[in-house]
């Protein structure tokens, strides 16, 4: 399977028989050859890898975690696009897992996997005060697996690195995509409680990724 | 495939973020930046943002900063690394002032450096650019330069530098209607019958896009502008405002 942006704006997934690729529902373009779309919804038929049914479930109902997606298959070659949002191809090499809301998955292929995991389970209560804090709800999606995703930004992402000769990166919540590899957020308030709780969005409230990874930041502080 | 992945070293000082023209990296070293409150979407190193109203810096503040009507809508970015902003997803660029002037939309204006003093405009929403250094402004596609004497419509317009303040203009034929249907002064919609006259020399900073969001700057700018209005003044305009809520079916 390839993945390719056909303009900044526009992702082109060549399908061969025997492969899928699952997609956001709405996002389908166009299309050419004989390729054939099933819906399908995201938590469901490949089970939630370490997490018991019950936390599937409410991870799947909760927080917009939910998206219906649609999945293609057949040959030929599919073109997706979702409100003129920008869209960013991340490789995943399988050693490392890829964080992303799930609104924000364009396209992945079929046999990477996703799960809905609570944000508590990275960071205990200050995951949970993150995602409370930034909007993002409780939930996220994890994306593991070898194979290529496509993920969906407002202004044009790009991956920072984090750890080695770059040390801790700070991420505007607004701003922030999403993180591959063993990374822990943090969040951190550097202008002082006051400004948490007073006036909202300003660089009051911060994201701190450190560890190993890499992190992607859109040049924009719009939620879609 | 392989994806370039940026660390501080390949970061640009004072440059766009490579192919991506809507985030810009600053390299700070010492020197503080005003910068636009939210701008701010990422950074290396040890930065610390004071609000204008707590910062270490009063001096500055005071002699560069003469608009406390934006006050809390900036911070002081110091310390040492890449700081990158971004704004709304609009396009970025800096510019350099040399012993000049420039009026700029506040809510395009992201940051500039402590050797230009920012001022209030006498246009509602806009701000005065003064002195020497670089500063950075946003805009939703790239911005075009003309000179005057030009007419544009207030929402393409980012701002002019060196040529005198605009004044409104008015199209003919609208004015002839606006006349004879005796509107009421809050019936003008901004359509495209309104437009700034540019005359002078200089240069007018336009953007491609006629988009512009929701001003809470030119808001708080007309809020500020009633207070000298007497109490029948402001139940004149509280009427008026009114019907012109009912009107519009809110």
């Amino acid at each position: 399977m390839t993945m390719e942006l056909v303009n900044s704006k526009v992702l082109k997934v060549g399908v061969q028989h025997g492969q899928t690729v699952t997609a956001r529902k709405g996002s389908m373009l166009y299309y050419k050859g004989d390729v054939t779309f099933t819906p399908h919804s995201m938590g469901g038929g490949g089970g939630m890898p370490g997490f018991s049914g019950v936390a599937g479930m409410a991870g799947r109902m909760m927080q917009g975690e939910h998206v219906a997606l649609m999945v293609a298959q057949g040959a030929g070659e599919v073109f997706y696009g979702l409100e003129g949002l920008y869209v960013e191809i991340i490789p995943l090499d399988g050693s490392s897992m890829l964080t992303v809301e799930a609104d924000r998955l364009l396209a992945y292929e079929g046999h990477v996997q996703t799960s809905i995991v609570p944000l508590t389970s990275q960071g205990g209560i200050r995951g949970a005060v993150r995602g409370a804090m930034t909007g993002q709800g409780m939930f996220t999606t994890q994306v593991s697996g070898q194979g290529t995703v496509a993920v969906l930004s407002h202004g044009g992402c790009f991956p920072l690195q984090v750890g080695g000769y770059g040390g801790e990166v700070v991420v505007d919540p607004q701003a922030y995509v999403g993180h591959l590899g063993n990374i822990t957020v943090d969040l951190s308030a550097s202008v002082g409680f006051r400004d948490v709780v007073g006036r909202g969005s300003g660089e009051a409230t911060q994201l701190k990724m450190s560890g190993q990874g890499t992190v992607w930041v859109q040049a924009s502080e719009k939620k879609f | 495939m392989s994806i370039q992945i940026h660390t501080p070293a390949s970061l640009p000082s004072n440059d766009n973020v490579p192919d991506n023209d809507y985030a810009f990296s600053i390299e700070l070293a010492g020197t503080p930046w005003f910068t636009s409150k939210g701008a701010m979407i990422a950074y290396y190193g040890t930065v610390q943002f004071e609000p204008l109203s707590r910062t270490s810096l009063t001096g500055l503040v005071a002699s560069q900063f003469s608009s406390p009507l934006y006050a809390n809508d900036w911070v002081i970015a110091q310390g040492h690394g890449k700081l990158i902003l971004g704004d709304r997803g609009f396009n970025i660029n800096s510019y350099d002032l040399d012993d000049a002037n420039l009026t700029i939309r506040a809510s395009n204006l992201l940051a500039f450096e402590p050797g230009l003093a920012l001022k209030q405009s006498i246009v509602p929403g806009f701000v005065t650019l003064l002195g020497t250094g670089k500063f950075l402004a946003s805009s939703n596609g790239q911005v075009m330069f003309a000179e005057p004497p030009l007419r544009i419509d207030p929402q393409a317009l980012v701002g002019w530098a060196d040529c005198p303040s605009p004044s409104h203009h008015f199209d003919a034929g609208w004015m002839h209607n606006f006349l004879s249907a005796a509107a009421g002064f809050f019936g003008m919609a901004s359509g495209e019958e309104r437009q700034f006259d540019f005359t002078g020399a200089g240069t007018v900073l336009i953007q491609s896009s006629e988009k512009v969001i929701d001003d809470a700057h030119l808001l708080r700018h007309i809020e500020s502008e009633t207070q000298p209005l007497s109490q029948a003044s402001l139940q004149q305009l509280h009427r008026s405002i009114g019907a012109r809520l009912t009107q519009d079916g809110y």
